[in-house]
């Protein structure tokens, strides 16, 4: 049985002598702070208000009923579920200029992703992520990536290429990589291709707003993603680390045997080796919140041909048949998803307000 | 005693008040560092331990109805929090960073014996099952009693006396201790 004193100590050594990190009570209690401002409002009470609590259940089972059929008809063609909410809503804040939807990239708090296809203008707007963190302080890391599609004319794939890449190296960018394909060898043009751009992350936003003039954008896609707590994270073990790394050095200056400098030195190198990973991770984060990619995918008009059949008025018709029952047994399918949710829906409210208005019964008598 | 007499949630839309936290992470944060890193192995993983716990205890203040079963009550919620680490997220890489599990050792007549008997006996406890490893930790770190313990882990504190004894043995019993045992015999340490 191991002594009871001799664990104390020992377990004292091997804990009481490290420093905790610096910081850490301010960061929890800042942590604990933001959790508080976000938590939901208690003001509301449904119980003291009966009548109202009933009043505003049946009037967001009606607005949900009808939302839920009238959203997705309205949308019909593009993308219903988004708007009908059955996915996740796009975080990043949209805004309307003259007619062509925007995407402000600098408003994206965590996580955001932002996608748009069609053939309206896109545009984006980034007034510029924070710059990167100071010595000493970190500030906001955010990564962001984009892809964009473009149609050009003709044999245009070289010449926006060229174009891609002077708006890149104006930005303060530069290309990372590029493919194309030939459509023809014979005639040495590129039917189409793909260019990824590397531009600091204050200048993303510009540049695909820029890019999206090269060519006909048909669709676009940007992501941004706030890994600040990763860097600091990664930071605070470096620096820990190398806390350890200079107190077994101290240890080692008193050690008074080779098996107890040889002990230390294999602490040591394990140390070392740890600082090496941390510092390698770092500096992929650092690359990637330093520089934002925007991938280019450019297509010619003539890279997707458009097959015309010429069809005679009978088999036109018959096409036509078959086509229009299709879209009629399409048009059935998808009206039955809102339907059915917005039975379900109104299902669980009555049943809510069922219970509700049972529960007041029965407190009453 | 620690004051909780404003644990009571303030006002509705009123300024966010964090002095009961603040009090608790003044008095109790380094202890509380320290005994999670040594349940979890390393000490990244006991910070987060510790700040996940000391957030959850806040968060749920109001549950403490009796101020004098604070300190349990803390440690029952960081010991939670440690086993939550040991369960989900840290089998999924290396548990014991051995770069951390020794410190310095000031102010010894002997620093390389102790760091060496230090180093040992976390390499004992580190093979110790969870549960065994926790109520040492409570008992001979963060000095708690039987009872104590007992209620910071939610057993009997008969179960706790059969742990610990059951936990003194097997760290007795594990090749490092006993080798370090065989070591100071001969210098005339004392590890029964």
């Amino acid at each position: 049985m191991i002594e009871e004193g001799l664990l104390t100590s020992a377990l004292r050594d091997a804990a009481d002598v490290f420093d905790v990190s610096e910081g850490a009570v301010e960061r929890i209690l800042e942590v604990a702070r933001n959790a508080e401002d976000r938590a939901p409002s208690r003001a509301v009470q449904f119980a003291r208000h009966p009548h109202r609590g009933r009043t505003l259940l049946a009037a967001v089972a009606v607005v949900a009923a009808l939302g839920g059929i009238a959203l997705p008809l309205m949308n019909k063609g593009t993308a219903p579920l988004h708007a009908f909410g059955g996915l996740p809503p796009l975080t990043g804040r949209a805004t309307s200029s003259h007619g062509a939807p925007k995407f402000d990239a600098s408003t994206s708090p965590n996580s955001t992703q932002s996608s748009a296809s069609g053939n309206e203008g896109l545009a984006v707007t980034g007034t510029g992520f924070a710059p990167n963190a100071a010595a000493g302080t970190v500030g906001p890391r955010i990564e962001s990536s984009g892809s964009i599609t473009l149609r050009v004319k003709g044999t245009g794939v070289e010449t926006s290429f060229a174009r891609l890449s002077a708006l890149a190296a104006k930005d303060g960018g530069s290309v990372s990589s590029s493919q194309a394909r030939f459509a023809n060898r014979s005639t040495g043009h590129f039917a189409y291709g793909t260019i990824v751009l590397r531009v600091p992350q204050g200048r993303f936003g510009a540049l695909v707003t820029q890019v999206q003039r090269v060519g006909h954008a048909t669709s676009l896609t940007t992501s941004s993603n706030d890994v600040t707590s990763q860097y600091v994270d990664l930071r605070a073990r470096i620096s820990a680390q190398e806390a350890s790394r200079r107190q077994y050095l101290a240890i080692m200056s008193r050690a008074g045997s080779i098996s107890a400098v040889l002990a230390v030195q294999r602490q040591l190198d394990t140390i070392q080796s740890q600082i090496e990973q941390l510092q390698g991770q770092l500096n992929v984060l650092d690359n990637q919140t330093t520089y934002g990619l925007l991938s280019v995918h450019v297509t010619t008009a003539a890279s997707v041909p458009l097959v015309v059949r010429h069809r005679s008025g009978l088999a036109k018709a018959w096409h036509d048949a078959v086509a229009g029952f299709v879209a009629g047994f399409e048009w059935l399918v998808r009206l039955s998803g809102p339907l059915v949710f917005a039975v379900l829906l109104l299902g669980a409210l009555l049943l809510a307000a069922w219970a509700v208005r049972r529960a007041l019964r029965h407190r009453r008598t | 005693m620690l004051d909780i007499s404003t644990k009571k949630r303030g006002q509705v839309g009123g300024p966010v008040d964090l002095s009961d936290l603040e009090q608790w992470l003044t008095l109790r944060y380094p202890q509380s560092v320290r005994t999670a890193y040594l349940i979890v192995g390393n000490r990244p993983d006991a910070e987060d331990a510790v700040q996940e716990a000391y957030l959850r205890a806040w968060r749920f203040r109001d549950t403490l109805d009796d101020a004098s079963s604070f300190s349990p009550w803390l440690y029952r919620i960081l010991v939670n929090a440690c086993n939550s680490k040991l369960r989900s997220e840290i089998p999924h890489r290396d548990r014991r960073h051995s770069a951390d599990q020794l410190e310095s050792v000031a102010s010894s007549d002997d620093p390389t014996s102790r760091f060496a008997l230090s180093r040992d006996v976390m390499n004992a406890l580190s093979a110790l099952p969870t549960h065994l490893r926790v109520v040492v930790v409570l008992r001979y770190y963060a000095d708690l009693s039987e009872r104590e313990i007992a209620a910071a882990i939610g057993r009997q504190p008969g179960t706790v006396k059969s742990r610990l004894h059951e936990a003194r043995r097997r760290l007795a019993e594990h090749p490092a201790i006993r080798s370090h045992a065989a070591e100071s015999t001969t210098s005339g340490e004392a590890v029964q």
